[in-house]
């Protein structure tokens, strides 16, 4: 069971195979056609894309929402919404005072009702086999969405107002984080990406105090932490394991051998860090499976977890992840199939394609990475086998798979960008997405009837 | 001399409160008020441009360091002749449209006036119709465009286009920056791309040969 994996990864025990977590925070939204707002916004449509995620990504564990702007908005920053992004900090209610704020917020302000109701949904729907991650902004980072980045100047300047301030946002931090334990998180995250950009002398004065109190509070309620900080934190880690969480999450600046030594040495997990725009983004399938296999090669063995660098742009091509998640649960034959490509290309394996404007039946073909470990492909398969039935008058269909050189070959003559994908007479019909029953059955008959 | 070396390392340190006390011994020494700035401040703010660069030095460091160069800047004026301030060029910056993040922006002002460069910054959120705006008001010599979401890189692309229809683009270079950014996004539309706050100096004295 994936939960079982990562929970025995953050016990700091050797488990069976790495974790695998997705950070598919506002790229979930992709996988339905909504919006970042929509997801954010919206109890019905956060659920139906997290649990898209889970069924096409199959993760050990999972954020329930990645959005920073939470607590922020709650403690009265304006936010600018975007279509893609999660939303940004307009204002920042203490950039002309120093004074410090009393509100904690409560199970009633702002999204979180919606936020919490979700939590409890999924919970029931796919938290018996993955772990659920519920996301808290960090007090440094809420503590610059109040302040602004005047912040940076006050740790100059005046330590112990960042120190007083710094420690609300803790409590605020403590809030949070005990609604999500209640709603029955698995994990507690504190992100933080600001933390990269201070010293960390910086980090001892006047963060770690606080900090501290927060993973302190995780533990004493029995569930694991992770701290997240994005940028080039590799000067950090070291005083980021003083905190004592269970884990770190760092993303494609940080060197991950380097940082694991830190983080061994404090018998904590780490967690990182596929590249989110040079790889996830803009690369190809076979990227993120090296990717991931690289991450495999110099971190692997316990105490890591595989995870993008931080939280997915919303535009990550479906099947890179679905590449990268093939790639840390069967590491093995991802490598396969990674030989095979290159073997494919350098052996030049003659391919033979079907004369398609001439077909006595319409001929479905499904191309897979391998359907026995990646689950939109095993998906993909179904939905084709499922209406066999009904169209075998009419259609016929075949499956080609990356495990096998001669089925590359195919895929590189047809020009398959992506796998899984499903052509239809010789063009291009879904890609990564299922399509229903319904759907399948109608495109094959219009396949027909041009035919 | 040492009342230099005293104000270089005042600036490497962002000691504000003793920068005018320092710069006061310097003069009663005998040093120019253009030795002052050159080899007291400007050379500081150079040190904290290549510790920030090799991760010495974070944020908070870098922004008080500015600011201790910045008083230093405002006592010595009076004191400089015409032709002791040479000013390298002239940068308007923006971050681009759909981004409220100017950290990284502004760390990027400070070096490049550190260096002697002149700073014109639009501010966040700035559309491609602005910064035609502002090219046009203040022809700087480089634009600098700055994106923290990898989705409003694409609004370095449509600030470009925007200067090439106004035909304003060949009129400057182009420099971008942030997180998401990379090279290959700027070759997009012919612009330059560096890593950090430290290395933007490097490339605005290289577009600027």
């Amino acid at each position: 069971m994936g939960k079982e994996l990562l929970f025995q990864t953050l016990r700091h025990e050797q488990a069976e195979r790495t974790p695998w977590v997705p950070f598919a925070g506002v790229h979930a939204g992709k996988l339905v056609g909504y919006t970042a707002e929509e997801i954010l916004k919206d109890e019905d449509k956060l659920l139906t894309a997290l649990q898209e995620v889970n069924k096409i990504y199959t993760p050990d564990g999972m954020p329930v929402v990645f959005d920073l702007q939470i607590e922020a908005e709650v403690l009265g920053c304006e936010l600018l919404w975007a279509r893609d992004n999660p939303p940004s900090v307009r204002s920042h209610p203490l950039s002309g005072t120093k004074e410090i704020p009393g509100k904690i917020p409560t199970a009633e302000d702002g999204r979180l009702p919606m936020i919490l109701r979700t939590m409890g949904r999924l919970k029931d729907t796919v938290g018996a086999d993955t772990a659920l991650y519920g996301l808290v902004c960090g007090p440094f980072t809420l503590a610059s969405h109040l302040r602004g980045s005047d912040i940076f100047m006050d740790m100059a300047t005046d330590q112990d107002y960042v120190r007083d301030l710094v420690g609300y946002c803790a409590k605020v931090c403590t809030a949070v984080t005990q609604m999500y334990i209640d709603a029955g998180m698995d994990v507690i995250a504190v992100v933080d990406p600001l933390v990269s950009q201070i010293s960390p002398k910086h980090f001892t004065k006047m963060l770690h105090e606080s900090f501290t109190a927060v993973f302190d509070h995780i533990r004493a309620a029995g569930v694991f932490s992770s701290f997240f900080v994005c940028g080039n934190a590799t000067r950090q880690i070291e005083v980021m394991c003083r905190t004592g969480p269970d884990c770190i999450s760092v993303d494609e600046n940080v060197e991950l051998k380097a940082a694991k030594e830190v983080t061994d040495r404090y018998n904590i997990a780490i967690g990182g860090n596929i590249p989110l725009t040079t790889t996830m983004l803009h690369g190809t399938q076979q990227d993120n499976m090296k990717c991931v296999l690289d991450i495999l090669d110099v971190a692997g063995g316990k105490n890591l977890i595989v995870s993008p660098g931080c939280d997915m742009p919303y535009d990550v091509p479906i099947e890179n992840t679905v590449a990268a998640a093939q790639a840390v649960r069967n590491p093995d034959s991802a490598r396969k199939m990674l030989e095979n490509y290159v073997a494919a290309e350098e052996e030049d394996i003659p391919v033979e394609l079907p004369d398609y404007g001439h077909l006595d039946k319409v001929l479905v073909e499904l191309f897979l990475l391998d359907p026995a470990q990646c689950a939109a492909c095993t998906y993909m398969l179904a939905a084709m086998e499922d209406v066999y039935d009904e169209v075998k008058d009419i259609a016929e269909y075949c499956s080609y798979k990356y495990t096998v050189k001669k089925d590359i070959a195919r895929i590189k003559k047809m020009g398959v960008a992506n796998l899984p994908s499903m052509y239809i007479n010789g063009k291009l019909a879904y890609s990564s997405i299922i399509p229903s029953r319904a759907e399948l059955i109608a495109s094959i008959r219009s396949a027909a009837q041009k035919g | 001399m040492k009342a230099l070396q005293d104000i270089y390392q005042c600036v490497v340190d962002g000691e504000m409160d003793e920068v005018e006390g320092l710069i006061d011994e310097a003069l009663s020494a005998g040093c120019t008020a253009k030795e002052i700035l050159d080899d007291g401040l400007l050379a500081g703010m150079a040190e904290v441009g290549e510790q920030f660069k090799v991760g010495d030095m974070f944020v908070p460091e870098v922004l008080v360091a500015a600011k201790t160069m910045d008083i230093g800047m405002t006592k010595i004026k009076p004191m400089l002749q015409s032709g002791d301030i040479k000013e390298v060029g002239t940068v308007l910056f923006a971050t681009v449209k759909g981004d409220l993040h100017d950290i990284g922006k502004k760390l990027v002002c400070m070096m490049l006036e550190g260096a002697g460069y002149k700073i014109i910054d639009l501010g966040v959120d700035v559309s491609p119709e602005a910064v035609c705006e502002g090219v046009k008001e203040y022809k700087p010599d480089l634009v600098g465009l700055s994106a923290m979401l990898t989705t409003t890189t694409l609004s370095m692309k449509e600030t470009a286009d925007a200067l090439k229809q106004a035909g304003l683009y060949d009129s400057v270079r182009i420099m971008v920056g942030g997180a998401p950014v990379n090279q290959k996004i700027a070759d997009e539309f012919g612009g330059h791309y560096s890593t950090n706050a430290s290395t933007a100096v490097e490339l605005a004295n290289e577009l600027m040969k």
